[in-house]
C-alpha cells in the first residue's frame, strides 16, 4: 500500500483520536499546571436583604470584594503554579501529619491501626484507598461469575440460551445511575431487602449504617454491575473453543475440571486479561454508587473527589490534578496486565 | 443526591397556575434564564414564558445544576444566560467577583411599571444587585397526632427536642427524629443552623477569616451527634427527598424540613399523614434565644457579560414577579411581595424568622466553608475522630480552598 494512501485510511481515526483523547487530556494537564481567580480585596460592605410585609433586615461585614481594572472589570488572575495543585491534591502536607501519629505505640499492630486512621482522614487518600479496594476486590469476582455463568449458559438447551443471555445482560443496559438507585432504594429503611428480612424474623437491619455494610453493598452493586460484561465475552469466546481437544481429553479421562482448567482457561486467557484490562479502567473510575449512597464519610473514590472538587469548590484546576491522578493510577494498575499480554504476544510469535 | 431529588421531583405533578394580564414588553431578542428546581422558579418560568412572541424569544431552563452552570456562566466572555435565580448563599460570591451588573438604573426606569417594592431590592452597599421574590426557613415538622396521645408539648430548645424524643422512644417509637444528615450540603446546613442559634460565627466579621474552631461550634456540633443517636441509623446516607420520605410515610414523629415543603405533607398522592404534621418554629439552641435555623430569600440577577438585552430581560424577570402571579399562586411559597396573604403552610416561617432566626451568612467564602464543614463534620458524627479534630480538618479544608480560589491570602 502506498504510504498516501495508508494515511488517508487512518487519518479520520487519527484525527478523532487527537480531538477527543489526546487534546483534552493534554488541556487537563494545561489546566492542572495552572490556577485562575478573580482578584479580591477586603472591604467593608453593607448588605440588605428583605424579610416579609416590608421588613428588611441590614448587615455591615469586612468581605472580600473584588479588584475591578481602569474599565470597572474585575481583574482576573491567571497564573503556572506548577505541580502546587497536584500537591494539594494529594495532600502531601496532611499525609506528613498524618506519618507523625502521636498515639501512644507499643505494637506494630497499633501502630498501623493508628496510622490507618490518620490517613483515612486525609481526603485523597481515603478515597484511593477504597477505589483500589473496590477494584481489586470486584475484579476476581466479575472475572470468576463471568466464567460461571458463561460455562452454565454454554451448558443449557439452545432454545432457552437468548433468553438467559438478554435477562444476564439486564445490569449492564440500565444506567449505573439509575441502577444505584434502585440498590440504594432496596437497602434503605422500608426498602424490599430490609422490609423482607424483618418481615421474616430476622429482625432489622441496617445496611447504609456503617462502612462495613455499605462498602459490601457498594462492592455487590459493582459485581453485578459489571459481571454481565464479563460473561458476555466469555460467552462469545467459549463458541470459538475447538472440540478436537476436549474430545481427546474426555478420551485420555480428564474430568470436567480438569477440562476447564487445562483446556478452556487457557484458550480464553486473551479474553480474561481484556476483560482484566477493561475493568480496572472502569471500577477505577467508580462514581455513580458513591454520589448516590451519600456515602463519602463511608466509602469514597477518586472520581467522586474530582468531582466534589469542581462542584463544590468551584476549583477546575485542582479538579484537573484529581483526573491526571486518576489517569496515572489507572496507568500504574495497568502496567502488569499490559506486561503480561506484550509477554504471551511475544510467546506466540 | 441531587438526580434524587430531580427523580422524585418530577414525578410529582405540578400544575402551576397561570396568572392573568397579558405579557407586553418594549423590545425584541432573546432572553434566557437558568434557575434551581422547585415548584415557585416553576411558576416563573411559566410566566416569563409567556412573554413569547413579537420578536420576543424566551428559553428558561430549570436545573439542581444551575449553580455550577451559573458561576461558569457568569465567568466567561459572554453569558449564555441573560438572567439567573440565586439565592443569598449562591450571590456573595458572583457579587464579590464583580459579575453582577447593577439594577438601579432599570429598577428606577420600570418601578412604577411594575409596582417594584423596596422590600424585594437586594442591596451591596448603593449597589441593587438582585430582586427578591421568596424567602423560606427551615423549621420543625411533627406528628400532631403522636403528640397529642401521649401528651407532648412541641418543644422550643433541643433540650426539649431530646426530652421529647425520650418520651417518644418509651412510647414504642424507634427513631422519632430526622434530618437530613446524608448529604453533605444539608448537613453542613443544619449545623450551620445550630452554630449560629449557638452564638457561633463562620467568619469573623472583622478580618474574614474562619472562626470554625469556638466552644459554641464544639457544642453545636456535639449536639448534631445527640440528635443522630435519635434517627435511623441509615441516617448518613438519607438526603433531603428521603427525610420528607420518611415523614410522609410515618417513620418518623419530628423532622427539620424547609419551610416551603409544608404544603407537601397534606399531599394525599405522596403523604399518609394528611393533616397530622404541625409546624413549628425551629428550636433554639438557648432557652429564649433564636431558632436555630437561618432565613433564605430567593431572586433573580443579571449578569455584566450577557449577549442580550438587560432591559428586555428585566422587564420579563418583573413581568413573571408581578403582584398577579402572587395572588394566583399565593400559597406556592412564602412570596415577599405584599401582595402575599399568609397560609397555614408558612406561619411557621415567618415565626422562626420573626424569632430571630438570622439570614444565612452572606460572605462570599461562605460556600466554601460550607463543603468544607459538610466534607468534615461527618467524621465526627459517626464517630470516626472528635468534634475538635473534624473542626480542624474542616478549617484546614476551607483556607486551602479559599487560598486558591483568592479569597483568603
Amino acid at each position: 500500500m502506498k504510504r498516501s494512501t495508508f494515511f488517508s485510511f487512518v487519518a479520520p481515526s487519527l484525527v478523532s483520536m487527537l480531538l477527543l483523547i489526546a487534546l483534552p487530556l493534554v488541556a487537563i494537564v494545561y489546566l492542572s499546571l495552572h490556577q485562575s481567580f478573580t482578584k479580591t480585596e477586603l472591604r467593608e460592605v453593607k448588605t440588605e436583604v428583605p424579610l416579609f410585609g416590608g421588613l428588611t433586615r441590614e448587615v455591615v461585614r469586612t468581605v472580600p470584594q473584588s479588584v475591578l481594572d481602569e474599565n470597572g472589570n474585575p481583574v482576573r488572575v491567571w497564573q503556572y503554579v506548577g505541580g502546587e495543585n497536584l500537591r494539594n491534591a494529594l495532600d502531601i502536607d496532611g499525609l506528613e501529619s498524618a506519618l507523625n501519629v502521636t498515639a501512644t505505640i507499643r505494637w506494630p499492630r497499633e501502630f498501623i491501626s493508628a496510622l490507618y486512621g490518620e490517613i483515612s482522614d486525609v481526603a485523597f487518600w481515603s478515597a484511593l484507598e477504597f477505589t483500589l479496594l473496590y477494584t481489586f476486590v470486584t475484579t476476581p469476582i466479575i472475572l470468576i461469575l463471568g466464567f460461571g455463568l458463561a460455562l452454565a449458559t454454554n451448558r443449557i438447551i439452545k432454545p432457552l440460551r437468548g433468553t438467559v443471555v438478554s435477562v444476564t445482560l439486564l445490569p449492564m443496559i440500565v444506567t449505573p445511575v439509575v441502577s444505584s438507585l434502585a440498590v440504594y432504594w432496596l437497602f434503605i429503611d422500608g426498602g424490599v431487602v430490609t422490609a423482607t428480612l424483618e418481615a421474616v424474623g430476622l429482625g432489622k437491619f441496617y445496611f447504609l449504617a456503617d462502612p462495613f455494610t455499605i462498602r459490601a453493598v457498594i462492592i455487590a452493586f459493582g459485581v453485578w454491575f459489571a459481571a454481565p460484561f464479563a460473561f458476555i465475552i466469555l460467552y462469545a469466546g467459549l463458541q470459538t473453543v475447538p472440540e478436537d481437544p476436549i474430545e481427546a481429553a474426555i478420551i485420555d479421562g480428564a474430568t470436567p475440571w480438569q477440562r476447564v482448567r487445562y483446556i478452556v482457561i487457557p484458550y480464553l486467557s486473551p479474553l480474561f486479561a481484556v476483560i482484566t484490562l477493561i475493568h480496572v479502567m472502569d471500577s477505577y473510575r467508580v462514581f455513580e454508587p458513591i454520589l448516590v449512597f451519600g456515602s463519602s464519610v463511608f466509602a469514597n473514590s477518586v472520581q467522586y473527589l474530582t468531582y466534589y472538587t469542581l462542584v463544590f469548590e468551584g476549583n477546575i484546576h485542582k479538579a484537573a490534578a484529581y483526573a491526571v491522578l486518576t489517569v496515572i493510577g489507572v496507568v500504574i494498575l495497568l502496567i502488569p496486565i499490559m506486561i503480561r499480554t506484550y509477554k504471551d504476544q511475544k510467546a506466540e510469535r | 443526591m441531587k438526580l434524587k431529588r430531580l427523580l422524585l421531583a418530577s414525578t410529582i405533578a405540578l400544575s402551576p397556575v397561570a396568572a392573568t394580564a397579558e405579557c407586553a414588553v418594549d423590545g425584541t431578542g432573546e432572553v434566557n434564564v437558568i434557575s434551581n428546581f422547585f415548584e415557585a422558579l416553576e411558576v416563573l418560568a411559566n410566566e416569563m414564558e409567556s412573554c413569547e412572541g413579537n420578536g420576543v424569544v424566551i428559553d428558561t431552563k430549570l436545573t439542581t445544576d444551575h449553580k455550577e452552570e451559573t458561576d461558569k456562566a457568569f465567568e466567561a466572555a459572554t453569558s449564555p444566560f441573560d438572567a439567573a435565580a440565586v439565592a443569598n448563599s449562591s450571590i456573595t460570591l458572583l457579587q464579590a467577583k464583580g459579575q453582577l451588573r447593577p439594577l438601579n438604573d432599570l429598577v428606577e426606569k420600570y418601578r412604577a411599571e411594575y409596582d417594584i417594592e423596596d422590600t424585594m431590592l437586594i442591596r451591596f452597599g448603593d449597589e441593587i444587585a438582585a430582586i427578591a421574590f421568596m424567602v423560606n426557613a427551615q423549621h420543625l415538622f411533627y406528628r400532631k397526632d403522636i403528640f397529642e396521645a401521649n401528651g407532648i408539648e412541641v418543644p422550643t430548645t433541643w433540650e426539649e427536642l431530646l426530652a421529647v424524643a425520650e418520651t417518644l422512644q418509651a412510647a414504642g417509637i424507634e427513631h422519632p427524629y430526622g434530618a437530613a444528615f446524608g448529604n453533605s450540603w444539608e448537613l453542613a446546613n443544619e449545623y450551620i443552623n445550630l452554630l449560629l442559634a449557638n452564638g457561633g460565627t463562620l467568619f469573623d466579621p472583622a478580618t474574614s477569616d474562619s472562626t470554625f474552631e469556638t466552644p459554641e461550634a464544639i457544642a453545636a456540633l456535639e449536639k448534631m451527634g445527640e440528635l443522630y443517636k435519635l434517627m435511623s441509623p441509615n441516617a448518613m446516607s438519607m438526603d433531603f427527598g428521603d427525610v420528607k420520605r420518611q415523614l410522609q410515610q410515618g417513620d418518623v414523629a419530628m423532622a427539620i424540613l424547609w419551610g416551603n415543603e409544608a404544603s407537601a405533607m397534606d399531599n394525599p398522592d405522596e403523604s399518609t399523614v394528611v393533616d397530622q404534621i404541625g409546624f413549628a418554629k425551629a428550636p433554639a439552641m438557648v432557652a429564649g434565644g433564636a431558632p436555630a435555623s437561618t432565613f433564605w430569600w430567593d431572586g433573580y440577577v443579571i449578569p455584566k457579560n450577557l449577549d442580550g438585552d438587560p432591559d428586555l430581560t428585566f422587564q420579563v424577570l418583573m413581568h413573571a414577579m408581578r403582584a398577579e402571579t402572587v395572588k394566583a399562586n399565593n400559597d406556592v411559597t412564602l412570596w415577599i411581595r405584599s401582595a402575599y396573604e399568609p397560609g397555614r403552610y408558612t406561619t411557621a416561617i415567618t415565626d422562626t424568622v420573626v424569632a430571630g432566626a438570622p439570614p444565612y451568612p452572606m460572605n462570599p467564602q461562605a460556600a466554601l466553608a460550607h463543603s468544607a464543614l459538610g466534607e468534615n463534620i461527618a467524621d465526627f458524627i459517626v464517630g470516626k475522630e472528635s468534634a475538635e479534630e473534624s473542626l480542624a480538618d474542616a478549617t484546614r479544608a476551607y483556607r486551602a480552598a479559599a487560598r486558591e480560589q483568592g479569597l483568603l491570602q
